[in-house]
């Protein structure tokens, strides 16, 4: 069966996951470890800042599974009391914990993609350990499979959840395309450099930086391979700048309708798009209200994080769907697994019977004619055939059910395929 | 050689997909989903290729383009439309502008099937190249006014979403501020002296035909009117720096203004210009 054992932001304290995570990495190989737990046949282990994760295929013994959690305990130095951090999982409901995980619907942050990547590493170690197997492999390929169903078919990662890739939505949506874009940034806030990073991951290039302090603006400045300059030259360059991001901690109006409209007949009209994050606000509100400038202000793109939070809570609902019919695909396809060996040697064996008696008989066909042989072996062969057929039906339909083992069993025994 | 079933079968097609491509435009507009969109460029680019199609059988059973029959005509308003659109698709990805492009092709297509097969438009001792050129550059001048008013109407759409600082699936699937704002500039700077060729030819082919160069024909002085204006918007925004909400309010008003005169124009009076 599969069992998933492990502990997340949502069970587990920090410090407790500092500790699993920190004795995780000293000992960046704990494949071997697992795999060697007597009853452990394939096994996967996830690792990240917020999760830790053993994915396994064991037997039945319930004695293999607590092994296999004392072992994870032991190497993150757990407590007993802290065992009640760890979660375990069995069989669908494995299953399901694992794509969600994969499709980032358990995440801090729902509809992340870096997960994904984590996982698909973990895999990879996995593959290079010769720790996955059958069920494994096809377990992984459905979960990374859930994932771009999850990401493609619903909006959960469309639209963005922090502050600063707000406003780089909303750049877009204002400038069009990024590329060439002159950005001004007043003041030399932490808001104003992440959200100037955002804007040069999209391309935008020119970078000015101006503060009343000329040596914070020239750092930021360095950081951004951009120009600093000083306050006192924030006219001329709102006249050049297509994205103004301002934060300074300045107790009233930086920038005023005045200074937007003399920028503006200078920069003949071209839409300019405003960002003041600052509070107390630097830019006069009665900005807004002239043609072809955008001013937005902390609480605005607040508000527009809320309502994609929001958002991403409503495509879960769908992701949800998606996760639990992949789930059904994958239990189905483990549990025809079961029966698909058997069937496989029950088919061998009765070939190879077949084979056998013919050749036996090869003396005394040999006074009929070529034709006729033929015609003797497809008959013999059909009715192998048709025997077989009711026990192979059967054990398909009971594995379908997930109670084939029995049936397997038997089938073992009384056709002595073991033997 | 006779191409009349195959320019029926061309004509029915290209209605078919043009009115598909219409309704999945309209459609993604309703559900929001881009890709949608991006599957009617698709039916629209076959319903342009079958109108070429269309045209050029018309072409051959009619021996030449001079004196092609007033469905043709209508086709060609709607071939027009759907090569500007889809010149544009190369230039900026805008795809929703098919929701407006889509169906004014649909339109024009419905218009050319109202049109008796095989009606000309010119009696024989007036058909001429410099007729045909009038008519076809007027058409796509005219195709590329609406377009710059369609962007306009875009424009004002987005505006009023962003500034009232929500940012909707709707203002996610219209085009950004910039790219309508270059689609209104594109269309003008093209479409202006496109038009002014257009009539230019129109009125050499009068002074040629009636030794006149200008009539007073409703048409003509409506065809003058929109001249003007679209000189005016391409003035403001080349010599002036309009840009943005402004020119694209002008756009639309402009836009109205005309067809209203074009409507009072065609109900209220007769003229030469009585096929269009």
């Amino acid at each position: 069966m599969i069992i998933l054992i492990g502990l997340n932001h949502k069970t587990a304290p920090l410090a407790v996951r500092e500790r699993l995570f920190a004795g995780c990495e000293e000992e960046n190989n704990l494949l071997p470890e697992f795999l060697a737990i007597e009853g452990v046949t394939e096994v996967l282990f996830l690792s990240t800042c917020n999760r830790v994760e053993v994915v396994a295929v064991i037997d039945d013994n319930p004695e293999t599974a607590d092994k296999l959690k004392k072992t994870l305990m032991k190497k993150g130095g757990l407590t007993g009391d802290e065992a009640t951090c760890l979660y375990i999982y069995r069989d669908d409901e494995a299953i399901k914990h694992l794509f969600r995980v994969t499709a980032s619907l358990d995440s801090l942050v729902m509809g992340e993609a870096q997960i994904l990547g984590q996982v698909k590493d973990a895999y990879r170690q996995a593959l290079a350990q010769n720790s996955s197997g059958v069920a494994l492999n096809r377990l992984m390929h459905r979960s990374f499979r859930t994932a771009k169903r999850v990401r493609t078919e619903t909006e959960i990662a469309a639209n963005p959840v922090s502050v600063s890739f707000a406003a780089v939505e909303l750049a877009k949506k204002i400038l069009g395309t990024l590329t060439g874009k002159k950005i001004l940034v007043v003041g030399a806030g932490e808001m104003a450099e992440l959200t100037g990073t955002h804007l040069i991951g999209n391309k935008a290039e020119d970078i000015t930086v101006v503060n009343r302090s000329l040596v914070q603006a020239a750092a930021l400045a360095e950081k951004f391979h951009g120009r600093a300059a000083g306050l006192d030259t924030l006219d001329e360059a709102l006249s050049h700048a297509d994205i103004v991001i301002s934060s300074t901690g300045a107790p009233s109006y930086i920038i005023t309708e005045s200074m937007i409209r003399r920028a503006l007949s200078k920069r003949k009209n071209r839409l300019l798009f405003l960002i003041d994050i600052a509070v107390p606000r630097d830019i006069d509100p009665s900005v807004d209200n002239i043609e072809n400038v955008y001013l937005y202000n902390i609480d605005n793109l607040q508000n527009i994080v809320d309502e994609n939070i929001k958002n991403r809570r409503r495509e879960a609902l769908k992701a949800e769907k998606i996760v639990d019919e992949e789930v059904t695909l994958y239990s189905n396809w483990l549990k025809e697994l079961e029966a698909v060996p058997t069937i496989i040697s029950l088919r061998t064996k009765a070939e190879g019977i077949v084979r056998a008696e013919m050749e036996k008989a090869q003396g005394w066909m040999s006074s009929i004619e070529n034709g006729d042989k033929e015609k003797i072996e497809v008959l013999v062969k059909g009715i192998v055939n048709k025997i077989l057929h009711a026990p192979v039906a059967v054990m398909k339909e009971e594995s379908a059910e997930f109670n084939s083992q029995d049936i397997v069993a038997a089938v073992r025994q009384l056709f002595r395929l073991d033997e | 050689m006779n191409f009349e079933n195959g320019e029926l079968i061309f004509f029915a097609l290209a209605f078919f997909l043009a009115a598909l491509s219409a309704a999945g435009y309209l459609f993604s507009l309703l559900v929001k989903k881009v890709t949608l969109a991006k599957i009617s460029t698709w039916v629209l680019t076959g319903a342009f290729f079958l109108l070429t199609c269309y045209l050029i059988a018309a072409a051959i059973n009619a021996a030449g383009f001079t004196n092609l029959g007033s469905r043709a005509l209508f086709a060609f308003y709607a071939w027009s439309a759907g090569a500007v659109y889809l010149v544009l698709q190369f230039k900026t990805k805008t795809r929703l502008l098919g929701a407006f492009i889509g169906p004014l092709v649909l339109l024009f297509v419905i218009i050319a099937a109202g049109q008796e097969a095989g009606k000309t438009i010119l009696p024989p001792g007036l058909q001429s190249w410099l007729a045909t050129m009038h008519l076809a550059l007027s058409i796509v001048g005219e195709i590329l006014f609406v377009l710059a008013s369609c962007a306009g109407a875009m424009f004002i759409m987005q505006n009023s979403l962003l500034k009232s600082k929500k940012l909707t699936s709707m203002s996610r699937l219209l085009p950004s501020l910039g790219e309508l704002d270059r689609i209104n500039h594109l269309c003008l700077l093209w479409g202006f002296p496109i038009l002014t060729i257009g009539i230019l030819a129109g009125a050499f082919y009068a002074a040629f035909v009636w030794k006149d160069l200008w009539t007073y024909d409703p048409k003509v002085i409506w065809s003058f009117i929109a001249w003007v204006v679209y000189g005016v918007l391409l003035h403001q925004r080349l010599a002036l720096g309009w840009k943005g909400f402004r020119i694209a309010a002008l756009s639309c008003v402009a836009f109205l203004l005309l067809l209203l005169t074009y409507i009072l124009v065609k109900f209220c009076s007769t003229s030469l210009h009585n096929f269009i």
